[in-house]
């Protein structure tokens, strides 16, 4: 049997040009390497769910008891909207950012992302924008439209705060960011696969993270018209969103959700990858029907393009629309039973081992069913319209964020920090960790359901006492400390596992794709040799059938890596430039001057980016 | 409580139809799934079993598998747990989204029983197939032996794509029904009570179309009659709002600029509560409404709230509010009359029959119709009860009550408030 | 942001460069590792760009993608909204087709100019190529010449932003388009004045003109679009 210890032997390879591991301050800021991009978004995102965090525990608490009156009005929608803008935007979606970069180039055995340093661009302007969105507390207000800022709330007569002008512009920014960032993964999974690795041989989750760039390049675009349409309305005094001017509210529910509903795959999707990558490694198998799992990501992306309308039943859209939208939201429930199935079918015969990487990955499966099954029930549009707007949706997706898209992150973090830092995490904080999150959360969100039922509308600050919702809400709120002792202590062991952990090896999991071949962390260059792939599960082979080993090179490479470059984040703060200076508009006098300026640092520094040698 | 005779509910029909459509598309899915059942392994119980109690020898019941033994098992009881603390009390809830009263309201209802059935039956194997498979498929310590390595099964995949494919097909045929049930307008040749309803800022302005009733206008109340059909228009002048009484039926957006309907048709008569669902600003969470329904011929006792209330018949109400205000009989009265004028709430308010309040007519859709304000239940759309004492506490500081609220706060003393409060109660 | 995607091509060629040796290397390997175990012999080392394109072609394809969606937005909430403004002026008192045709057929000669462009640097004849940017871009700069001329004078007639639903559809969704157009304009300037000061690789260089023509024939596209669906169909009605 071939050990993983065989690549010890492997030549560094032989650099054109000086390349090293540094830490310093401007390292960071002018880096291009895809691992600490990846490192910098996942500390972004896991700052920005302890401050989405931190909003749902106020949120609670002003909920735990009827008639309190300790967030009230647009203070509570303040705290709903961005609690949900900063979970799903600032949260989620740049720790699927940290995994897609971290390790969708090692999984597939490249050096870098297709194009390193529009990867950095992506980066600062999200980082830009998530700044720019969370900066309006401290100069204006919280955006309280809803995370889904249906119009004309959002109109300028109804709402002139200028929460939503941060809102519009610094959600603009996060979607110039995903989208670039979208066409950038697209060509490198699709590209830069090691030799011998067809698309089928691709790891299942570089898959579901391929699946989520389309979804990101095709479905940021009409949010992103639907956001220009609102910053023209709010300061241009054009009339999209103006019913007295015949303009219909209707348009930006569709090109929301048109957005929204691919977005809600974004967030799930990479989690199932996850999913996917631990339970074969844990229950010692190969992935059961991975081309099923694989074609059923794949299906979930584009039929998720269809069904935005179920989120309008009650709007009027008519009975027609409603059939179509209602019909085509239930065939989802395919696709994923196939990935439920094969979950089972994996585990199922397998020797399973439970760290807990494993169990936050096994919890996913019940989790995400419970949230997808209340899908279906909302995808029965006549029981929809009882359930629209109550906790029921509430609890459902809760079930499908908590329970599925965090559980499924949560795994992938215990799974892979041994690869980022080279130290194992510690098992029994990660334990403790699990089972505080996992009931923590059933605690808050079960009886969201019942609240549901029992005729609860969302968004509402307050209720009265006499409506039933009394014991629900305080255990809802009972949740959330279970909850929050169970992240701090997930943070706290984080952090304190990179300096103090066990060291990890090249391959403590005993896993069987291409990161695992490389060092804990991994190299600048990643691979000392480019690995030949002979199957989806190269390392394994190499270690368990003999006649498959990957053997290393006795020669040097030669390689050369992109140097680092201040141009990207130039370009990005050009953006934020231009979007400051229109969303001052009417607030500050010749403002459009600092757009103008915007537009020449971008344009300046794209020169420069072109010339630059790298 | 009394029902009322559903005959003319297609509640019955869709029940028969859809459970015969769903056993029809099941019984192939059974014997499917217990195909599958013998396909993948059989099940030694008494492995398993001895395993989780500890009967095997130690070399086989490492520390390590001891320890996270019962882990996931009891995550899922956990979950069953909660799910009996919190979802299975059995006393009606005052807002019971399953305790519908009427036709299109039970139509919902019947699909939440159907997709739960529906839902628990999925549930049941999904977890209990990942609960032995994680109960009998651990690895004992020290166990290096490699499981199988094959990597799927075409035919098992075909049938897990065919049974939940069946059981889409099975519960979408009889929501298509239902849903163009929902849509279909009442007949025309019945009684009808049609209703404008306008959502604002934070308030229900609802002004009745058809029969007895015609031209008259209710703030945040609204009034039907039990076992006669009814369309309400909905509309709003602002925002998004959606009218929502969730023991009657779901929710109907309303969306300014246009005009979509509800339809159903009241089975019970009762007074039932509700509230805008749509994110509509700051004071949201405190516009309620209240639905009455009225028996169709004499006067009934009603509970609500723990407490017995007597409802008139639809065409007595009808014609008590088609009447003007009364005049104010006393001097005390006169004098909280006169400062209602004063005070120029009539540039907001309509109060019919008193003179200065009619004839600011054109400017009544600012503020709620009070001309019979008196014989409201609450006020403020539905957040605080109509007592003089809480009249007195709006007028003074509307904004205390509601965050935002549209209502300008008038500087007054509190003997003033109390004179208008006092007249306003009188306007029965 | 479009620009950047030609601008990145030396980080990728560098990168192209490591790909290109570990490809070497590859099939070197590939060699060895049959010696052992002939049975493997079928698992033939595949080239892996995908559908054989480059980087920045499988980049701008995709962007493009991206851009359908945008547009196709736009254009849908201009036919969402058409027929719908309250107030006057309705299309047909504004457009003039004449001059509009016009600045059309300018964009159409641009995207012929831009093909010519395109080949010749395929034939490595730079010059030829650095004109042909040169006057592809000084046409696009005479469309936008057209549409700040056609902006003005419906302002003229009282069309404006705010009039009605009609103004705020019209002047976003062509205002984007003038936008994309100015923006290919800068790009292809700067790219003829790179070609001219040799700043660029050359290896790479018919490539990233390539690419500049894929933008440039999908934003002439897009105006084809709007030009008959918004334009011609209110001549013909
Ligand atoms: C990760 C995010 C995520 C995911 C994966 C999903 C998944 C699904 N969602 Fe959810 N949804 C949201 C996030 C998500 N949703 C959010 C955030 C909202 C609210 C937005 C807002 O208003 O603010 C929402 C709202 C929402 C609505 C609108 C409710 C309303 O406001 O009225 C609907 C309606 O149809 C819906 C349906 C579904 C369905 C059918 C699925 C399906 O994909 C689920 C499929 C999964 C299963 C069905 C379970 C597993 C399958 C089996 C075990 C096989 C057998 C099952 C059957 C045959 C049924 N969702
Ligand atoms: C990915 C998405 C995501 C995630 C992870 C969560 C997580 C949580 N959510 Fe949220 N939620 C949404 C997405 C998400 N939510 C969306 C989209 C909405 C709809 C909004 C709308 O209507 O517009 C919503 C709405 C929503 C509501 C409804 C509000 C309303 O309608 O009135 C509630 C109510 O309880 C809630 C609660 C929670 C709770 C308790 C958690 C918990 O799981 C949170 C757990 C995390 C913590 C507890 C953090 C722990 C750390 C600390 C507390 C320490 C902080 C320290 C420092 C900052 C230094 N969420
Ligand atoms: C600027 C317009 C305006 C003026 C002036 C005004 N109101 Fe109001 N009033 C409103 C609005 C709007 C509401 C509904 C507020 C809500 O429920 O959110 C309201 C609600 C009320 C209600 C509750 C009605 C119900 O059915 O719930 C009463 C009573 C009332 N006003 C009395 C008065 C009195 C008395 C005055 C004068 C001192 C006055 N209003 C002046 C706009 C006005
Ligand atoms: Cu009206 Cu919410
Ligand atoms: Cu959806």
């Amino acid at each position: 049997m071939a050990a993983v210890t065989d690549f010890d032997r492997a030549l560094a390879p032989v650099y054109h040009q000086d390349r090293e591991n540094k830490y310093g301050l401007v390292d960071w800021l002018t880096t291009v390497d895809h691992k600490k991009i990846g490192i910098l978004y996942g500390a972004a995102g896991l700052i920005y769910f302890l401050i989405g965090g931190l909003e749902a525990v106020l949120m609670r608490i002003q909920l735990a008891l009827p008639d309190q009156n300790i967030f009230i009005g647009d203070t509570f929608n303040g705290l709903v909207t961005m609690h949900a803008t900063t979970m799903v935007f600032m949260a989620i979606m740049p720790m699927i950012a940290a995994f897609s970069n971290y390790f969708v180039p090692l999984m597939i055995g490249a050096r870098d992302v297709a194009f390193p340093r529009m990867n950095a661009f992506s980066w600062w302007t999200f980082f830009f924008g998530s700044v720019l969105l969370n900066s309006s507390l401290i100069f204006a207000e919280f955006p309280a439209a809803g995370w889904t800022g249906y119009a004309p709330l959002t109109s300028k007569g109804i709402t002139p705060s200028q929460g939503i002008d941060f809102w519009w512009a610094g959600l603009t920014m996060l979607a110039i960011s995903s989208m670039v960032a979208g066409v950038n993964f697209v060509v490198t999974i699709l590209n830069m696969r090691a030799p011998g690795m067809t698309l089928m041989r691709v790891p299942v989750l570089a898959w579901m993270m391929l699946v989520i760039q389309f979804l990101l390049a095709f479905s940021f675009p009409p949010v992103a018209v639907g956001l220009i349409l609102l910053a023209f309305d709010r300061t241009f005094g054009t009339v999209f969103y103006e019913y007295t001017m015949g303009g219909d509210p209707h348009l930006w529910q569709h090109l929301f959700w048109v957005f929204g509903h691919p977005e809600v795959y974004v967030l799930i999707l990479p989690s199932m990858g996850i999913v996917s990558e631990i339970l074969p490694v844990f229950a010692r198998r190969p992935l059961y029907g991975q081309h099923a799992v694989i074609f059923s990501g794949i299906f979930i992306g584009f039929v998720g393009f269809g069904v935005w309308g179920h989120h309008m039943f009650t709007s009027g859209m008519g009975p027609i629309a409603d059939a179509v939208f209602a019909s085509t939201t239930a065939i989802i429930a395919i696709p994923t039973a196939v990935k439920i199935f094969n979950w089972l079918g994996t585990l199922w015969n397998g020797k399973l081992s439970f760290p807990t990487a494993m169990l936050f990955a096994v919890s996913f499966i019940p989790l995400f069913t419970i949230g997808g099954l209340s899908g279906i029930m909302h995808a029965n549009a006549p029981l929809d319209l009882q359930q629209h707007d109550s906790y029921f949706v509430v609890a459902h997706f809760h079930y499908v964020l908590v329970g599925g898209a965090i559980m499924g992150l949560f795994a992938g973090f215990y799974f892979y920090m041994p690869k980022i830092s080279g130290k194992m995490m510690s098992e029994s904080l990660g334990k403790i960790h699990f089972w505080l999150f996992a009931i923590g959360m059933n605690v808050t969100f079960w009886p969201m359901h019942d609240l549901g039922n029992r005729g609860m509308p969302r968004r509402i600050y307050t209720y009265p006492a006499d409506a039933g919702w009394n014991v629900d809400n305080l255990l809802a709120t009972g949740g959330v400390v279970l909850m929050a002792i169970g992240t701090l202590i997930f943070v706290y062991n984080l952090v304190t596992s990179v300096k103090g952990g066990r060291d990890a090896g090249r391959d403590p999991w005993d896993a069987s794709t291409l990161e695992w071949l490389c060092d804990s962390p991994p190299k600048v260059h990643n691979f000392d040799f480019t690995p030949v792939v002979y199957s989806e599960r190269p390392l394994w082979d190499h270690k368990y059938s003999p006649d498959m080993a990957i053997s290393v090179p006795t020669q040097a490479e030669e390689i050369h890596m992109p140097s680092n470059s201040w141009k990207p984040m130039y370009v990005s703060i050009g953006i934020l430039m231009i979007l400051v200076g229109l969303l001052l508009i009417g607030t500050l006098p010749f403002s459009w001057l600092l757009s103008i300026a915007g537009a020449i640092t971008i344009i300046a520094s794209l020169i420069a980016w072109v010339t630059e040698p790298v | 409580m009394a029902k009322v005779a559903q005959a003319r509910s297609p509640y019955a029909v869709l029940v028969r139809s859809s459970a015969k459509s769903l056993r029809f598309c099941l019984s192939p899915t059974t014997r499917w799934a217990g195909r599958m059942l013998r396909t993948i392994q059989p099940i030694r119980l008494p492995d398993w079993y001895t395993r989780q109690f500890g009967l095997l020898s130690p070399a086989r019941t490492g520390s390590t598998s001891r320890k996270s033994l019962l882990s996931p098992v009891l995550l899922i009881a956990a979950i069953i747990a909660i799910a009996a603390v919190a979802g299975c009390s059995t006393e009606l809830a005052p807002r019971d989204t399953h305790a519908t009263i009427s036709d299109s309201g039970n139509i919902s209802s019947f699909f939440y029983k159907m997709l739960l059935y529906v839902d628990i039956v999925i549930g049941v194997a999904v977890f209990g197939f990942l609960a032995v498979a994680i109960v009998r498929f651990r690895r004992a310590a020290g166990d290096d032996s490699l499981p199988p390595q094959n990597h799927g099964d075409a035919r098992l995949e075909l049938i897990w794509t065919a049974i939940p494919t069946v059981i889409v097909v099975v519960i979408t045929i009889p929501m298509l029904v239902g849903l163009f049930q929902l849509a279909k307008h009442p007949d025309q040749n019945q009684k009808i009570i049609e209703i404008d309803v306008t959502g604002k800022q934070w308030w229900w302005d609802f002004t009745y179309k058809s029969g007895t009733a015609n031209g008259l206008q209710t703030a945040n109340e609204v009034h039907v009659e039990a076992n006669t059909a009814v369309v309400m228009n909905m509309t709003s002048s602002d925002v998004i709002h959606a009218w929502w009484i969730p023991r009657l039926t779901g929710k109907r957006d309303a969306t300014p600029g246009r005009t979509y309907p509800l339809y159903f048709t009241p089975l019970e008569p009762g007074i039932y509560d509700g509230q805008c669902a749509e994110l509509c600003g700051a004071s949201h969470a405190v516009m309620g409404t209240k639905l009455f329904v009225h028996p169709p011929a004499k006067e009934v006792e009603v509970e609500y709230a723990g407490k017995k209330y007597t409802l008139d018949s639809y065409e007595t109400w009808a014609r008590e509010q088609m009447a003007s205000s009364v005049a104010p009989a006393t001097p005390e009265l006169e004098k909280g009359a006169k400062l209602f004028r004063d005070k120029t709430c009539p540039a907001c308010h309509l109060v019919k029959g008193l003179e200065g309040a009619e004839s600011a007519g054109q400017s009544v859709t600012t503020g709620p119709n009070l001309t019979h304000v008196g014989s409201r239940m609450t006020i403020a759309a539905n957040t605080l009860l109509n007592t003089p004492q809480n009249l007195a506490k709006w007028i003074q500081d509307p904004q205390a009550v509601k965050p935002g609220a549209k209502m300008t706060k008038i500087a007054m003393t509190p003997d003033e408030a109390a004179a208008i409060a006092a007249y306003l109660t009188s306007l029965k | 942001m479009s620009a950047d995607l030609a601008a990145t091509a030396p980080a990728e060629m560098a990168h192209d460069h490591a790909h290109d040796h570990a490809h070497d290397h590859a099939h070197d390997h590939d060699h060895d590792h049959d010696h052992g175990h002939a049975d493997h012999g079928h698992h033939a080392v595949v080239e892996n760009n995908f559908m054989g394109q480059p980087n920045i072609k499988l980049a701008m394809w995709a962007f493009l993608g991206s851009e359908c969606m945008f547009f196709g937005s736009l254009i849908g909430t201009y036919f969402f909204y058409h027929g719908k403004a309250l107030v006057e002026p309705m299309p047909d008192k504004v457009f003039s087709i004449g001059i509009t045709s016009i600045s059309t057929f300018l964009l159409l000669m641009s995207s012929l100019t831009m093909a010519l462009g395109v080949d010749s640097m395929k034939q490595k004849k730079r010059d030829m190529a650095r004109n042909y940017l040169f006057l592809t871009a000084l046409l696009g700069a005479a469309f936008v010449g057209f549409q700040v001329y056609e902006f003005s004078h419906f302002v003229h007639l009282g069309l404006k932003l705010s009039t009605s639903l009609f103004g705020s559809t019209f002047y976003v969704m062509t205002g984007f388009h003038g936008g994309h157009v100015t923006v290919g304009v800068i790009w292809l300037t700067i790219l003829a004045v790179l070609i001219d000061k040799g700043k660029l690789n050359p290896v790479k260089l018919p490539i990233n003109v390539e690419v500049a023509g894929l933008y440039w024939h999908f934003v002439d596209i897009v105006w084809i679009v709007i030009f008959t669906f918004v334009y011609l169909l209110e001549f013909i009605q």
